[in-house]
């Protein structure tokens, strides 16, 4: 069957972006296979918080990520000169280039990029920075901890456990839609030539200052996280990194690569409405954006995995925004946050794999926790149970505080069928 | 703070809205509307929220900030949770 999308993309493979490695590191699961099982079971990653001090919280449940060994995967930093995101991240890169069949040496001699996004950097250990200092001077505190914060350290770390010195690394600090920036960045990078290839993601550690900023914004939840649930009651802090990597199909298919899926675009805009509220138009409109730059029409998006924390505001203001690009039937739209909760800049690249997988896996991950959807937020949010789907084209919603919206557009690379597709659209143009 | 008189109370409470407004105290006026008159926001409801439950201690249910819109209001939340402390 010819693809209607298909037909829009640049014919040129060079020029097409695929992933063909995945790294994760969550809470429901290290790695893509234990990752998919969390997906498709509808695993929950909510538990009582230990990265920090709960004390005076009345509630104090998260989405730690509490069964992961960084000693695994990393192997050349010495593990006390990363704090806990930057470990989250570098492990995420390795576990990527192994999942791409990719050897190190080889990326060496080649032009790439590293851009991972995140929303607190390395303030997990700032928090305990400050605590030394208060509790026992300035000069208590620990040369080697403060080496850690700047968050640049996230993307350059990477390069330096694989030991890549021709590549861009950069950071990207918008926040809870990090991750989808760094992978539009990254697949700027690729399409445009500039780069072989891009290890993109995002990743956070929880982290106290964040999760007292939401607690007292009133937006954290007591036990669990119900997106578009008309009981809902907000978010759950969480943590991990994923990482994709990123190259041209022609570099893919060269190298017999296992491809997940097609990057088919992205869009990004900052409506600069307001700190902390959402605003429905500027959300419509970065999905519109996406959409245009992958040359896919609304009815054509078989999946919304949505940014979904859960909380009032933005559920009803997501579906609105949804509904206003979509029409009154908008796709099945699903909210991975309910199992992992809100891993910050590391949530959109998280999602990202997942709607990678379920194009791969042909199932849709549910939406846990879900007893009613709120009339205000009619989507059909697939409660509870995952459900086998036969996805095409797959849009993954990233919101941030400030109104920074990126959304990513995925789509699945059908393999020989698609490429001679392409030969005749080729041949007719 | 151990015993305050409610005029004294009053008058804090007067101060910290004011320090979150960023506003004279003499500009404020008891019954003016937060939002509408001065230009707040919600966030800076939660600081005045958080800033008296700070300076009292005392803890105000966060249900309560729709009713906290002017200062009068402000001041009658605050008594009632002194009452319940």
């Amino acid at each position: 069957m010819v693809s209607t999308f298909a037909g829009k993309l640049p014919r040129d493979a060079a020029r097409r972006v695929v992933l063909t490695g995945f790294g994760v590191v969550s809470s429901i699961g290290t790695g893509v296979e234990e990752f998919t099982a969390g997906l498709r079971a509808g695993r929950s990653g909510a538990k009582p918080i230990t990265a920090f001090e709960t004390e005076g919280f009345e509630h104090s449940i998260g989405c730690g990520v509490t069964d992961f060994a960084p000693e695994q995967w990393i192997k050349d930093l010495p593990l006390d000169s990363l704090g806990p995101a930057t470990r989250f991240a570098v492990s995420a890169a390795r576990m990527a280039v192994e999942d791409a069949g990719l050897d190190p040496a080889v990326l060496r001699r080649q032009r790439g990029m590293v851009s991972i996004g995140t929303t607190d950097g390395e303030s997990h250990d700032l928090d305990q920075l400050v605590a030394t200092e208060l509790a026992d001077g300035p000069e208590a505190m620990d040369p080697r901890v403060a080496a850690r914060i700047p968050a640049g350290r996230l993307s350059a770390a990477i390069a330096q456990e694989l030991g890549l010195t021709d590549v861009e690394a950069v950071t990207i600090p918008t926040a809870c839609a990090a991750g989808n920036y760094a992978i539009g960045y990254g697949y700027d990078a690729v399409r445009s030539g500039d780069v072989d290839f891009a290890l993109c993601g995002g990743a956070d550690a929880m982290c106290r200052k964040t999760f007292a900023g939401f607690y007292r914004l009133g937006t954290i939840a007591p036990d669990c996280c119900r997106p578009f649930d008309v009981d809902r009651k907000g978010i759950l802090t969480g943590e991990g990194a994923g990482v994709l990597v990123l190259e041209s199909l022609q570099s893919a298919l060269r190298r017999g690569a296992r491809i997940y899926a097609e990057v088919l675009g992205y869009g990004l805009n900052c409506d600069a409405y307001h700190q902390v509220a959402p605003d429905q138009d500027g959300v419509a409109r970065a999905m519109s954006l996406a959409l245009q730059d992958a040359g896919v029409e609304p009815g054509e998006v078989d999946l919304i995995s949505a940014h979904g924390t859960g909380t009032k505001a933005n559920d009803v203001t997501e579906t609105r925004a949804i509904r206003d690009v979509f029409g009154a039937e908008p796709p099945r739209t699903v909210s991975i946050k309910s199992m992992l909760g809100h891993s910050m800049g590391a949530a959109s690249a998280l999602a990202a794999i997942a709607c990678s997988l379920a194009i791969v896996h042909r199932f849709i991950p549910p939406t846990i926790n879900h007893t009613r959807t709120d009339p205000d937020c009619a989507v059909d949010c697939v409660p509870n149970e995952a459900v086998e789907a036969d996805l095409r084209v797959v849009q993954n919603n990233g919101l941030a505080f400030g109104g920074n919206n990126a959304v990513v557009v995925l789509g699945r690379y059908d393999g020989n069928a698609q490429a001679e597709d392409a030969t005749a659209a080729g041949v007719m143009a | 703070m151990v015993s305050t008189t409610t005029d004294e109370r009053y008058a804090k409470v007067r101060e910290i809205i004011c320090d979150v407004l960023e506003i004279e105290e003499d500009e404020i006026e008891p019954e003016a509307l937060f939002v509408e008159n001065y230009g707040a926001d919600s966030l800076q409801a939660i600081e005045i929220l958080s800033s008296l439950e700070k300076s009292f201690g005392i803890v105000i249910d966060q249900s309560e900030l729709a009713r906290m819109v002017n200062l009068e209001a402000v001041n009658d939340v605050v008594t009632e949770a002194f009452e319940k402390k």
